[in-house]
C-alpha cells in the first residue's frame, strides 16, 4: 500500500505505461477491450459526441471534429488562424461598399454521392442556415445577408443589407458547410443524424452514437484548402471513437487501439512526451479561453472596485501550474495576443497580481472586513455566488480562485452544474457571476459575441449594456477597411480593460499526440477542432 | 422519532415478551470480536469526526497551490495534499464529518417518517393499502434518481443529498416497521391496553413502538452505511457537497483523474469510505445478532 502511494509524479510515465493497461483490460465495455486499430483505418480518438452533425443545428465543438471532414466551406483558414484561404471558392471579390460578395467556384467538385456541386448548392445551404425555420442557433454569424445568389453554375453573389468585416472568417467555420438539399429534404429531422451527403475530403458510412463514427475517403476530392501539401486524403478509413475517460484515451493510445487525439489530460502531457514513439505536436495559434464574468448589474458585483480587486487576487500562474500542469497559457488580457485585432495597449493595462494592493483598493473604497474576515460596506456582504459546469478544471480552477479571493475578504461561493442542466442555469439571473470556456477566431470575433447588449441574456450573462460598446463593435463588424476595424474593437478591449466584468483566467493549449504508424498530424485548432481536413495525415502500416 | 426518543421510559416499563431488551446487549455485542472491533471503529470514526476541528492539523479550506498533489510522505504532509495543496489528513477529516452527518441526517429524517408511516399502516389498517403502495411506487424509484431530481429543482449540496436519501430510506424504514408492528398487535397484551381505553398514540408510544425497536435499530445502522455509499456516488456525481466543502465521494472524484498521476488524492478518501461502511455494515450484522431472541443461546 505504502509504495503505492509513494508513487510519485517522476514515476507517472511509467505507471501510464503498466498500471493503466493493465486497468484498460480488466474493463468490462468494449471500448477499452477493442482491438488493435485496423489496418489502412485512421483511428481518432474523442472525448465526447455530439447530439447531431447537421452543420446549421449545432454548436458543440465535437460536431466540428466529423463536420470539417464531411463537408467543406467557401473558404478555409491557414494554420495562423487569421489568414483566409480558397475553399470551395478559387477566389472572391469584395466590392467597393463591402456589401457584395463574388465567390468564383473551383470546377469538379462533386458530393460524395457523385452529384456535381454548384453554384445552386451554396445559395441552398447558406439560405437554409440562416432560414429561421431550421432555427440555427449560430444564424448570426451568416452576417446581416440581403441575398445569396447563384449568377451562373460557378458564381456566388453573397450581398449583405451593410458591411460586416468578419463574413470570410465566419464563412471558413463548419456551420458555413455546404449540404446537399436533397439528402436534407430525405432524411428530415434525421440529417446529420442517419446519413450526411457533403464535398468533403470524407463521407458518411455510419454513426453509432456515443461510441463510433466511420467515415470512408471521398474518392474525387482533390479540392483541398491550399495549406495542406496533400489536396487529397491520404487515408481510406477514418475511425471517430468516443473514450470519455481520459485515462482509458491515453492506455488506447499507448497501446496502439487508437492513433490519434487533441483530449490530452494536461498532466500527461510531460509523460506523454517523454515515451518515445509517440509524436506530441502542438498549435501556438489557439483560441480557446477559460474566464469568469460577472453579472455587473447586480449588488456587489456592480462595484467596480470589487471587480478590479478580484482581477488583481487571482494567481493565475500559481493555478496555470497547479490546475492545469504549465499546460496552459495564463490569460492576462481579453484576447489572445496572437489572434487578429489584439489590442497590446489594452493589455499593457490590465490589472497585475497582487492581493496587497487589492486589499488596499477595498480599504480605500470603504469594505471593511466583517467579524469572519469578509468584508462589508453599507451592510452588504462582499459574498458573490459563480454558477458553472461540473468539470475537473472549472472545479479546481474555482476552489483556486475562492481561496485567494478569502485572502482579500471577499466570499465566492461555488455552484457547478452537471452539463445537462448547466446551460439552462447559466441561462438565468440567479447567479452573480460564472465561470466558462469558448473557442474564438478573432477580437471581433469573441467580442461581438459576449458584449453587445442584445446579446443579454445571454451569451451576454454580464449583463453589459453600454451604448459606446454597441456603438464600437457595430463598427468594427461594419468596417471597410482592417485598420478601422482594429481601431474600433482595440477601444472595445480598452473599454472592457478599465470596466473588469471578467477576469480572464487560463488560455487552453492545443496538443495532438499521435503513435507509431501515423505521419503528417499538424495540429489546426479552428473552432477548437485539431484535426480540420486531416489532409495530410498518413498510415506507415 | 418519537418512538425511539421514548426507549428509556419504554425499556424501564415491563411491556411484554416479544423482543426483550434487557441490559445485557451491549455485553452480548463485545461478546463476538467483530463485533467488539466494528463498534470501536464505530466510536473512533465518530469522535474523529466530532472533534475534527481541533485534531486537523490545518484549514480545510486554505489552499497552497504549491504543495498540490504533495505525494504522502512530503515533510508536514504525511498523507499528501490534494489537487489544491491542502493537507489530506485535514480535508479526509472533515469530510468524514460531512459524510457521516449526510448520513445519520438522511437515517433519522427517513426513518422516522418511515417509522411514522409503518405504525400508522399497521394500526390504521384502513390506511394500509394506500401507504404502502405509495411505498411501493417510492421503492422503485432509485436514490440516485431521486438525487438527481432534487439537485436539478434545488441546486446540488448536502442538503439536497439528505432529501433524496431521506425519501429513498422512507418506504424501507415503514415496511420494517409495518411488519413488526403487526406481529405486535396481535398479542394479547395489545387487547388488554386497549380494554383499559388507552388512546391510539399511547397505546403505539408505551407498547407498539418499544417492541419494534430491534429491527428498527438494526435496519438503522446497516441503512447507515448504505447511504454513506449512496452519498458518496451522489457527491461522486457532483450533486452533493460543493466546494470547497469537503466530503469523501466528492474527494474521490475531484481525484480521479489524476489516479494514475497522484493516486493518493482519489485512494484514501476511498479507502476511508470503504471503512466507515464496512464498520458499520459489520455493527449492524453484529446488533442484529445481539438483539435476535432466536439466535441467542
Amino acid at each position: 500500500m505504502s509504495g503505492f502511494l509513494k508513487t510519485g509524479r517522476r514515476r507517472a510515465a511509467a505507471l501510464l505505461g503498466g498500471t493503466m493497461l493493465s486497468l484498460a483490460g480488466l474493463l468490462p465495455a468494449g471500448q477499452a477491450a477493442a482491438q488493435m486499430a485496423p489496418k489502412g483505418t485512421l483511428v481518432v480518438l474523442r472525448e465526447i459526441d455530439a447530439d447531431r452533425y447537421d452543420p446549421h443545428r449545432t454548436t458543440a465543438t465535437a460536431a466540428g471534429e466529423a463536420l470539417f471532414l464531411l463537408t467543406d466551406t467557401l473558404v478555409s483558414m491557414d494554420w495562423d488562424q487569421k489568414t483566409i484561404r480558397p475553399g470551395l471558392a478559387e477566389s472572391w471579390k469584395v466590392s467597393e461598399d463591402g456589401k457584395l460578395y463574388t465567390f468564383k467556384l473551383k470546377q469538379g467538385v462533386k458530393f460524395c454521392d457523385g452529384k456535381p456541386f454548384t453554384a445552386k448548392d451554396v445559395v441552398y445551404s447558406i439560405n437554409r442556415w440562416i432560414d429561421p425555420a431550421t432555427r440555427s442557433p449560430v444564424k448570426w454569424r451568416a452576417g446581416p445577408v440581403k441575398e445569396v445568389r447563384a449568377v451562373d453554375d460557378h458564381t456566388v453573389e453573397y450581398e449583405l443589407k451593410e458591411p460586416y468585416s468578419e463574413l470570410l472568417l465566419q464563412l471558413a467555420q463548419y456551420f458555413a458547410g455546404m449540404v446537399d438539399q436533397a439528402t436534407v429534404e430525405k432524411l428530415g429531422d434525421n440529417f446529420g443524424v442517419q446519413g450526411f451527403n457533403g464535398v468533403g475530403p470524407y463521407c458518411w458510412a455510419s454513426w453509432t452514437p456515443r461510441q463510433e463514427m466511420v467515415l470512408t475517403k471521398n474518392p474525387a476530392y482533390n479540392w483541398g484548402p491550399p495549406i495542406y501539401k496533400n489536396p487529397s486524403p491520404q487515408v481510406d478509413r477514418i475511425s471517430l471513437r468516443v473514450i470519455p475517460e481520459a485515462n482509458t484515451r491515453l492506455a488506447a493510445i499507448q497501446s496502439g487501439q487508437g492513433d490519434v487525439t487533441q483530449w490530452i489530460p494536461y498532466f500527461a502531457l510531460d509523460g506523454l512526451k517523454r515515451i518515445p514513439n509517440l509524436k506530441l505536436v502542438q498549435q501556438p495559434n489557439y483560441f480557446y479561453d477559460n474566464f469568469m464574468g460577472f453579472k455587473v448589474d447586480k449588488p456587489v458585483m456592480n462595484d467596480p472596485v470589487i471587480r478590479e480587486a478580484i482581477n488583481m487576487a487571482v494567481d493565475k500562474a500559481a493555478i496555470n501550474k497547479a490546475v492545469w500542469f504549465n499546460a496552459g497559457q495564463v490569460a492576462d488580457s481579453y484576447i489572445n495576443p496572437n489572434a487578429l485585432d489584439y489590442s497590446a495597449k489594452a493589455a499593457s493595462e490590465m490589472p497585475e497580481y497582487s492581493p496587497d494592493k487589492a486589499r488596499k483598493l477595498l480599504d480605500d473604497a470603504g469594505w471593511k472586513p466583517g467579524s469572519d474576515g469578509i468584508r462589508e460596506k453599507d451592510g452588504q456582504r462582499a459574498s458573490f455566488l459563480l454558477y458553472g459546469i461540473q468539470q475537473t478544471y472549472n472545479n479546481g480552477m474555482m476552489q483556486a480562485v475562492q481561496a485567494d479571493l478569502r485572502r482579500i475578504g471577499i466570499e465566492m461561493r461555488i455552484q457547478l452544474w452537471d452539463a445537462t442542466v448547466a446551460w439552462g442555469k447559466l441561462a438565468t439571473q440567479e447567479f452573480d457571476a460564472f465561470v466558462m470556456s469558448y473557442p474564438y477566431a478573432s477580437a471581433t470575433d469573441a467580442l461581438s459575441l459576449y458584449f453587445p447588449s442584445g446579446n443579454r441574456p445571454t451569451p451576454n450573462r454580464m449583463n453589459w449594456s453600454n451604448p459606446e460598446t454597441d456603438r464600437l463593435i457595430s463598427d468594427a463588424k461594419t468596417a471597410l477597411e482592417p485598420a478601422a476595424r482594429a481601431e474600433a474593437i482595440g477601444k472595445v478591449q480598452q473599454q472592457l480593460t478599465e470596466s473588469y466584468p471578467w477576469v480572464p483566467l487560463i488560455r487552453q493549449p492545443l496538443w495532438v499526440v499521435s503513435g507509431p504508424r501515423v505521419e503528417g498530424v499538424r495540429p489546426h485548432g479552428i473552432y477548437g477542432v485539431a484535426l480540420y481536413k486531416g489532409l495530410d495525415i498518413r498510415l506507415t502500416r | 422519532m418519537s418512538g425511539v426518543n421514548s426507549t428509556a421510559a419504554a425499556a424501564a416499563t415491563p411491556v411484554a415478551p416479544s423482543v426483550p431488551r434487557q441490559p445485557g446487549t451491549l455485553k452480548r455485542l463485545l461478546r463476538e470480536p467483530v463485533a467488539a472491533i466494528s463498534l470501536v471503529l464505530a466510536v473512533l470514526l465518530v469522535l474523529a469526526a466530532v472533534l475534527a476541528p481541533l485534531l486537523a492539523p490545518t484549514d480545510p479550506f486554505d489552499n497552497n497551490l504549491s504543495t498540490a498533489m504533495a505525494v504522502p510522505g512530503t515533510p508536514g504532509l504525511p498523507l499528501g495534499a490534494d489537487g489544491q495543496g491542502r493537507d489530506m489528513i485535514t480535508r479526509m477529516l472533515y469530510g468524514l464529518r460531512a459524510t457521516l452527518v449526510m448520513g445519520a441526517a438522511s437515517v433519522l429524517l427517513g426513518g422516522a417518517a418511515g417509522a411514522l408511516v409503518g405504525f400508522a399502516a399497521a394500526f390504521y389498517r384502513r390506511l394500509d393499502g394506500l401507504l404502502m403502495r405509495v411505498m411501493d411506487v417510492l421503492l422503485s424509484f432509485p436514490a440516485i434518481l431521486f438525487g438527481l431530481a432534487i439537485a436539478a429543482i434545488f441546486g446540488p449540496g448536502i442538503p439536497a443529498v439528505i432529501l433524496a436519501l431521506s425519501i429513498a430510506t422512507v418506504p424501507l424504514m415503514a415496511r420494517i416497521v409495518r411488519g413488526s408492528a403487526l406481529v405486535v398487535m396481535r398479542q394479547d397484551y395489545i387487547e388488554a391496553a386497549r380494554a383499559t381505553g388507552m388512546s391510539d398514540a399511547r397505546l403505539i408510544l408505551r407498547h407498539v413502538a418499544p417492541n419494534c425497536l430491534s429491527p428498527m435499530f438494526v435496519f438503522a445502522t446497516l441503512r447507515f452505511g448504505q447511504v454513506i455509499l449512496l452519498g458518496s456516488a451522489l457527491s461522486f456525481l457532483g450533486l452533493g457537497a460543493q466546494p470547497p466543502v469537503a466530503e469523501l465521494g466528492a474527494m474521490a472524484a475531484e481525484g480521479r483523474t489524476f489516479l494514475f498521476f497522484a493516486p493518493h488524492v482519489a485512494v484514501l478518501p476511498c479507502v476511508l469510505i470503504f471503512v466507515v461502511v464496512l464498520t458499520f455494515n459489520l455493527l449492524g450484522d453484529a446488533l442484529r445478532d445481539a438483539l435476535d431472541p432466536r439466535l441467542r443461546v
